[in-house]
């Protein structure tokens, strides 16, 4: 890898900005009606222990990104083919990520542009900030996290002010017992948005402190866990599960509820700006990752193909579904069929050849 | 003084060396033929004086004094190196020819600075700078003396950056005056000068100015080395280093600081930064120089630290409003309306019924109007200033309104914006924000918040990317620092911004007996004298009983 090191205060912020990412306007775990922020912090720590997995492979690793030891432990012959499939997969989450953006952002505000005027623009963002390097990346997400918790603590104290939270909404908690959360944690909360930590395997040979680095992502998927929770937690005792259920972007509504003697009222933009913030760094999270995985695995500059990889996520993006309802169908089922494969079954082999030759290479010069 | 002027002279020597394609010519042996060389080299240009002199008894020894009139100092010229070569040279002119001109040196002039020069180019550049020469027959080296001088621009308040509280002396065209300026408040013998000549043509004393132990050698090697490396026609302002030697051209962003004022280029130097004096401008140059130094004003450190707080937070919210200003109304106005108080929206709506334009066009034309005023402003002679502002300001402004054309509250938007660049103290930043402002109001009038997020995401992501000496542009926000922001957005009671030395230390605090106190326990409140009072018996009491 390259001399280009990321402190550790950025890894957390970027790493926390793509947790939040699309998961905070969305209704999270609602599978599980209102006790979704349970299913969210379950959702969470499944997350983070699927994550140990990944800090294992870095430690064991830690000059090489994903696709590098992918290569190194399966072979050639397996291994490039794996890493290309990851390459894909980083692509195609980084396209949808756009396409939900996109129409969330189609449906909040911007009802006569279309898509894929505003896909480009945020392509095209995007293509520049990396640009300028996956560090300029990190150092930018520590401004708009600020930008996003502020948002958050001032909607916080505005709900507060307008007396619009009950907490008697969330309550009692477990009505039906933990069947139900714990079915949507497995088929929801701790792939999206935990499991795709995975692509933060590409990143971590970036660490600048390899021994607490992993820790420290793993202090901000918490962090995410217990802000996601919270928002979740907040969206129903504003606006009931019923219509948090119901509702496609359920912060936007519950956010609305502010109304401070006629003068601050209709803040949703706010929900807007957290979007659009949340899926930019999301989406270029993944961009970033596919296009380092390119480099390695193609010995391509990593500049090269920057626009190229643009274009192929801006057109997946558009071609994936023929409607939004669609789209969300697919993810849906994406979620518990093909993603668990390249988040958990793959990196467990990996963890498994690394430790059977690290036990085999350990004994070897008694 | 000195010291500036020996550097002064040898690194001279090493750029006029380097002119000459490192062939040395030397003066010739013949004193009338330097002469003819010396008038043909500039073209018989008038303003090149000659004057001839015999040395000794007569018959003597065939001299002359070349200076050019306008650029020395006559006095100095007159008395101290004419008057006294022909005074104090009698006894000198038995010597051989060629010890002549050390011996002039030691024992006959009396001016303060004299050196002797054996290369051609050094001579003449010496004498277009303003000083003299003095030739002699039969001699290849010429005796150079300091007699620069003539007429500079006298030290006056600075026309940028002012202060209410603060030294009013700014710099000026002379680098000599502006080093005794930064000199005269910097005492110290760690104040390092290093002199060079930049411009081919133009042959301008660029000084690299830095305290020994305060600024890390890194830094000045590196700038040093990007001053060496300038290789240009002309240097007629600080400007034109600035655009050579910084990190980065394709950028709104100054990443170098310039100042007028003492003051701030010696509290810079003694935060480890460099500065780079040019000759012939009042800006001094001031590296490496990241965002937040663009906001800050000498007035922060002799105001109250929380009134300076107050300050520096009113001049970055001037510069929001600067860049998103315009940007926000249109996006409110066109795509999020319902935003706004209701009240508001009817009447902003009651305002838009008649005007033709969409917001956008409307916010572009009062926009670019009001940059043409300022450039009117600027650029005028002062007699007729007073028309523009008239005209401008009253008649444009009532008169747009009047004519339909454009809204009230949009004439309220940019000229808010417009007294927001104001508030804002370093122009060049002011200048940046300006022009980001357009690009944002076509984000917003384009696509609205939408355009408005991606666009401030794009200009941090393009700050973060941007280095000024390889320190980051935004530090120390990002990459965070703790420790960093003592004096950044804030601006921390000098106590705490010089660690290691406890408040007791840095400021004189009264002993606690002389300590004001309310005055209310001991004179006001008999009850709680008397309570003292008996306190004080109880005690005296105690400490008598075993006497």
């Amino acid at each position: 890898m390259g001399s280009v090191r990321i402190g550790l205060s950025q890894f957390f912020s970027i790493a926390l900005l793509f947790e939040l990412g699309t998961a905070l306007v969305v209704n999270l775990g609602i599978l599980s009606g209102k006790d979704a922020w349970v299913s969210i912090l379950l959702g969470g720590l499944a997350g983070i222990l699927v994550f140990l997995g990944y800090a294992y492979l870095y430690w064991k690793h830690p000059d090489l990104t994903f696709t590098g030891y992918t290569t190194k432990l399966l072979g050639k012959a397996i291994g490039v083919p794996v890493s290309i499939a990851y390459i894909v997969l980083y692509l195609n989450l980084a396209a949808r990520d756009m396409r939900d953006g996109g129409t969330m952002l189609a449906m909040a505000t911007m009802h006569h542009t279309p898509l894929f005027i505003l896909s480009t623009l945020m392509i095209l963002s995007s293509a520049y900030v990396l640009h300028k390097g996956i560090e300029v990346l990190t150092r930018t997400s520590l401004v708009f996290l600020m930008i996003v918790l502020l948002i958050g603590l001032f909607s916080t104290i505005m709900l507060m002010l307008s007396g619009s939270i009950n907490l008697n909404r969330l309550l009692p908690v477990m009505e039906t017992g933990i069947q139900p959360v714990l079915e949507s944690v497995v088929r929801q909360s701790y792939m999206f948005p935990f499991g795709e930590m995975v692509c933060f395997t590409m990143l971590m040979p970036y660490l600048s402190n390899s021994r607490k680095g992993p820790w420290v992502i793993m202090g901000a998927m918490l962090t995410a866990a217990l802000l996601l929770a919270y928002t979740m937690a907040l969206n129903i005792s504003v606006l009931g599960a019923d219509i948090v259920e119901r509702s496609p972007l359920p912060l936007m509504p519950a956010i609305s509820k502010i109304s401070i003697s006629d003068f601050i009222q209709r803040v949703d933009i706010f929900v807007v700006m957290v979007l659009i913030i949340g899926v930019f760094f999301k989406m270029s999270v993944f961009f970033a990752a596919a296009l380092i995985g390119i480099s390695e695995v193609f010995k391509l500059p990593y500049r090269k193909m920057l626009y190229p990889a643009a274009l192929i996520i801006l057109l997946t993006s558009m071609v994936d579904a023929r409607s939004f309802i669609e789209h969300l169908d697919e993810g849906g089922r994406l979620l518990y069929t093909v993603y668990p494969f390249f988040m958990i079954v793959v990196p467990a082999v990996l963890i498994l050849v690394t430790a059977v030759k690290s036990h085999f290479s350990e004994r070897r010069p008694d | 003084m000195t010291a500036r002027r020996d550097s002064g002279t040898q690194s001279g020597a090493k750029a006029a060396g380097a002119r000459a394609d490192g062939a040395e010519r030397r003066l010739s042996l013949d004193l009338h033929e330097s002469l003819r060389n010396i008038q043909a080299e500039v073209g018989y240009s008038p303003d090149i004086k000659v004057r001839e002199i015999r040395l000794g008894p007569a018959p003597g020894i065939q001299a002359a004094a070349v200076h050019l009139s306008g650029l020395t100092d006559a006095q100095l010229l007159n008395e101290f190196v004419m008057g006294a070569l022909l005074q104090n040279a009698e006894e000198l002119t038995d010597n051989p020819v060629d010890e002549l001109p050390k011996l002039l040196l030691g024992r006959a002039l009396e001016v303060g600075e004299a050196a002797i020069a054996e290369d051609w180019n050094e001579t003449l550049i010496a004498v277009l700078s303003g000083d003299t020469a003095i030739l002699l027959d039969g001699c290849t080296v010429a005796i150079i003396c300091g007699t620069r001088g003539g007429e500079w621009r006298s030290v006056s308040e600075p026309t940028s950056q002012l202060v209410v509280r603060g030294p009013k002396d700014g710099f000026v065209e002379s680098i000599a005056t502006n080093i005794s300026l930064v000199r005269r408040r910097l005492r110290s013998p760690k104040l390092r000068l290093e002199s060079m000549k930049i411009g081919t043509e133009t042959q301008t004393t660029v000084v690299l100015m830095y305290v020994k132990g305060f600024a890390s050698d890194d830094l000045v090697g590196e700038v040093r080395k990007r001053l060496e490396k300038v290789a240009i026609d002309e240097v007629l302002e600080s400007g034109f280093i600035e655009e050579l030697i910084q990190d980065k051209t394709i950028t709104p962003f100054p990443t170098i600081y310039n100042t007028e004022r003492p003051d701030v280029v010696v509290g810079n130097l003694l935060e480890g930064r460099v500065a780079i004096l040019v000759d012939g401008t009042p800006f001094v140059l001031i590296l490496p120089a990241v965002f937040t130094q663009f906001f800050q004003s000498a007035e922060d450190y002799s105001q109250r630290f929380d009134i300076a707080i107050l300050m520096r937070v009113v001049r970055y919210l001037s510069f929001i409003v600067l860049i998103l200003g315009p940007s926000v109304y249109i996006a409110l106005t066109t795509y999020h309306y319902e935003m706004l108080p209701t009240t508001l929206l009817i009447n902003l709506l009651a305002q838009r019924e008649n005007v033709p334009f969409p917001a956008f066009v409307e916010a572009m034309l009062m926009e670019i109007a009001f940059e043409f005023l300022r450039e009117a402003g600027v650029r005028m002679p002062r007699v007729i200033g007073q028309t523009v502002s008239v005209v401008g300001a009253l008649i444009l402004g009532s008169a747009v309104v009047e004519a339909g054309i454009i809204t009230p509250i949009m004439v309220i938007v940019v000229a808010l914006t417009g007294i927001a660049s104001f508030a804002i103290p370093a122009y060049n930043m002011a200048i940046a924000g300006r022009l980001i402002r357009f690009a944002f109001l076509l984000l917003a009038g384009m696509f609205g918040f939408y355009g408005i997020t991606l666009g401030l995401i794009v200009m941090i992501a393009h700050m973060n990317s941007l280095r000024s000496f390889g320190i980051p542009y935004l530090s120390p926000f990002v990459p965070l620092s703790v420790r960093g922001q003592k004096d950044t957005l804030l601006r921390l009671p000098m106590w705490m911004m010089n660690p290691g030395k406890s408040p007791q230390q840095m400021r004189a605090e009264l002993p606690k007996s002389m300590q004001i106190t309310t005055g209310h326990e001991a004179v006001l409140s008999p009850a709680i004298k008397k309570n003292e009072e008996m306190d004080r018996k109880r005690e005296g009491g105690n400490s008598n009983e075993p006497e």
